[in-house]
């Protein structure tokens, strides 16, 4: 297992690669994926917290430094917003490459429903696996996406407790919150 | 329906209200000026304590009970007018010498630590001094001439009643020691020192003479 | 107690964490898309739309960190009022119906930092999750109460109808109708408090040209504060637009309108001149560094 991450030395932040690396390199172990190589790239000239992730030959994260920062103490480094961005995209990524997600759309292609879906099914494994997470955090955000419902309240809780489900799966349970939210 | 033109009692027999008062409408007006006052200080240090207490419910509720003192002061600022007093501000005045010590003792703590005497000061002393007075002057007040007094007394005691218990509940919950149970009393007793040389809200004879 | 309370002591449980508008000016980075000049970046991954709508894919984070921006802004008001009501001697400094104002002001921040707390928990964010800016509470440290009306009940609550209208539009548009509800209730007082502040400031200056000009510079400064790096504009760069049809309710005229907005779009396009001198400046060193 290679983890890269740029830049070694941050000038806008206080973050420290070292760090990003050790948290990504304990994630990827646990999820399974020593097999890949991980680029992590941070964009530290952006509080934004956006992140992504490009599977080819590599796996490679792009995050905004928002992603990882402690939002208590602007341009510190968190280590749980660390591990909650690094983990959501290598499942993202664990997901698509072996976990039946072959028909999910792109990344820039997914709804903003679909996104909150997948999130939801990311999170609830991450918490599994140990790493802190507000539920109610994200239990507003799928509801931002699929509605304020009793329905989607539903739909969330069968998808935080879900493993092992194909994109189909989830595209049907986010069906029950609303109806062709989830395409 | 009944006749409508057929004499009625002016009281019907179940009002028993009744004419006579301890208070003319100078001493009314002189208890109501010295309410007025301590209403006045005490909501002034309500607001001032919101950003000295760094417990969030506390802040709340100094921020909510700032208004409903400030609200009490208003309604007897009205009210002296109407008790032949038509400059509120000479009759907004404290009791005494001791009452404007026992308001500099009552607000001299400031630190973040002192959260306990600060609400000592307001709800184990004022406040229920607040309630002593005020049941005083309407149990003894004329309840025919002085109906208006009694009306905002009524309201008043409501707020009273509801903020000194909110005021006991936050500091049987903030005081865990014997230690903190220690100096709460220690404060109380230096304020009550005061407040007895004081008399009370409205000075000696504040609840009238045994 | 003493009169005037300085910033650095406001008091605060544990779980917050203090910034200064000092930390938030060293604070570099940016999300506006721009280059040295100023200008947009060229074709770039950064928007040019940033205002705060439940169609930016961060949404629901962008909405929780302003709820705690609100939840802490209401806080410092409540602390604000509540100083006016101590800081000033009745009658000689300060009318006794301003005080009555700003004790009711107390409460209605009181019921704001209750609604905060409640919506905050709603959206899944903690209390002191996000550093608190103290700038607010010091726009309420002037020793002139018609300095501390114009810096806070105009300026600092103009702010707080911008704030409120931008999170009652994203409840409507999101269907979160408790966001709606609450942000409703809210604006409602806060148009109750910038008229206070109007209201008093053209009583007391009434025959006091000078100090009322002084005021509304104050209330200027204040105002462009707090349209710090853009955050509020009409431009939708920025995340919190300009609530022109409240804030004309709570007695701002045209002209003050129009000065807010020109303000605002300053403080966006200084802050965007800023950001670009730095990049082009890091840029430069890096170009250097690796002769």
């Amino acid at each position: 297992m290679t983890i890269t991450v740029t830049p070694e030395v941050f000038n806008y932040v206080w973050f420290d690669a070292d760090v990003i690396r050790n948290i990504a390199t304990g994630l990827v172990d646990a999820l399974g994926m020593n097999d890949y190589e991980v680029i992590i790239d941070v964009d530290e000239t952006t509080p934004l917290s956006g992140i992504s992730c490009e599977i080819g030959e590599t796996i490679h994260i792009r995050a905004c430094s928002g992603a990882f920062e402690d939002t208590r103490k602007p341009r510190q480094q968190s280590e749980t917003a660390t591990a909650t961005s690094i983990g959501r995209v290598l499942l993202r990524a664990r997901d698509r490459l072996v976990g039946g997600f072959g028909e999910a759309p792109a990344d820039n292609d997914l709804s903003l429903a679909q996104v909150a879906a997948w999130e939801t099914y990311s999170l609830g494994r991450l918490d599994r696996l140990g790493v802190p997470t507000n539920q109610q955090r994200w239990r507003y955000n799928f509801r931002n996406r699929l509605g304020f419902t009793d329905a989607t309240d539903g739909a969330f809780e069968k998808i935080w407790g879900s493993d092992g489900l194909t994109w189909g799966e989830l595209c049907a349970i986010s069906e029950t919150a609303i109806p062709s939210a989830a395409k | 329906m009944a006749d409508p033109y057929k004499p009625r009692a002016p009281f019907a027999p179940w009002d028993r209200r009744t004419l006579p008062g301890i208070f003319d409408v100078e001493e009314s007006a002189r208890r109501v000026g010295n309410y007025k006052w301590t209403e006045m200080k005490l909501f002034e240090a309500l607001g001032g304590w919101v950003a000295t207490v760094p417990e969030l419910d506390v802040k709340m509720r100094l921020g909510t009970h700032c208004y409903k003192h400030a609200w009490h002061a208003e309604l007897w600022h009205k009210r002296l007018p109407e008790l032949r007093e038509m400059n509120p501000e000479r009759l907004t005045a404290p009791a005494n010498d001791a009452m404007v010590r026992f308001i500099e003792a009552m607000t001299e703590p400031e630190g973040p630590e002192l959260t306990i005497e600060k609400l000592v000061g307001v709800y184990r002393v004022l406040i229920p001094r607040f309630i002593a007075a005020y049941t005083y002057h309407l149990n003894g007040t004329s309840e025919i001439t002085d109906a208006p007094t009694i009306r905002s007394l009524k309201f008043i005691l409501q707020d009273e009643f509801d903020d000194w218990r909110d005021g006991e509940m936050i500091l049987q919950s903030l005081i865990e020691t014997p230690e903190e149970a220690a100096r709460a009393a220690a404060h109380m007793q230096k304020l009550e020192a005061i407040m007895i040389e004081a008399g009370g809200i409205a000075g000696i004879g504040t609840l009238g003479s045994l | 107690m003493r009169k005037f309370f300085p910033v650095e002591d406001l008091a605060r449980d544990s779980r917050f964490s203090k910034i200064t508008i000092a930390d938030r000016m060293a604070d570099q980075r940016t999300a506006l898309n721009v280059n040295v000049n100023g200008d947009a970046d060229g074709p770039s991954k950064r928007t040019n739309n940033m205002r705060l709508v439940p169609s930016r894919r961060d949404a629901s984070d962008g909405a929780r960190g302003l709820m705690h921006g609100i939840f802490v802004g209401e806080i410092q008001a409540l602390e604000g009022a509540g100083r006016t009501c101590w800081d000033f001697e009745t009658g000689t400094e300060a009318p006794f119906a301003l005080k009555l104002d700003m004790a009711r002001q107390c409460w209605d921040e009181a019921r704001h930092v209750e609604i905060s707390v409640k919506l905050s928990d709603w959206m899944g964010s903690e209390i002191g999750q996000y550093a608190e800016n103290t700038v607010l509470f010091e726009a309420a440290c002037s020793s002139d109460p018609v300095l501390r009306l114009a810096g806070v009940n105009r300026a600092l609550e103009g702010l707080a109808i911008d704030v409120f209208t931008t999170m009652k539009e994203f409840g409507d548009l999101a269907g979160d109708q408790y966001l709606e509800f609450c942000e409703d209730w809210m604006l409602a007082d806060e148009v109750t408090h910038v008229k206070m502040g109007s209201d008093w400031l053209r009583k007391i200056t009434e025959n006091d040209p000078e100090r009322r000009k002084k005021a509304l510079e104050f209330q200027n400064v204040v105002d462009k504060l707090f349209s710090y790096g853009g955050t509020r504009s009409d431009s939708q760069e920025s995340p919190i637009g300009l609530a022109r049809r409240f804030r004309e309710l709570a007695g701002f005229t045209d002209a003050e309108v129009e000065d807010i907005a020109e303000v605002s779009m300053q403080a966006l396009n200084e802050r965007k001149v800023v950001v670009g001198q730095i990049r082009e400046a890091k840029r430069l060193a890096d170009q250097s560094a690796h002769k």
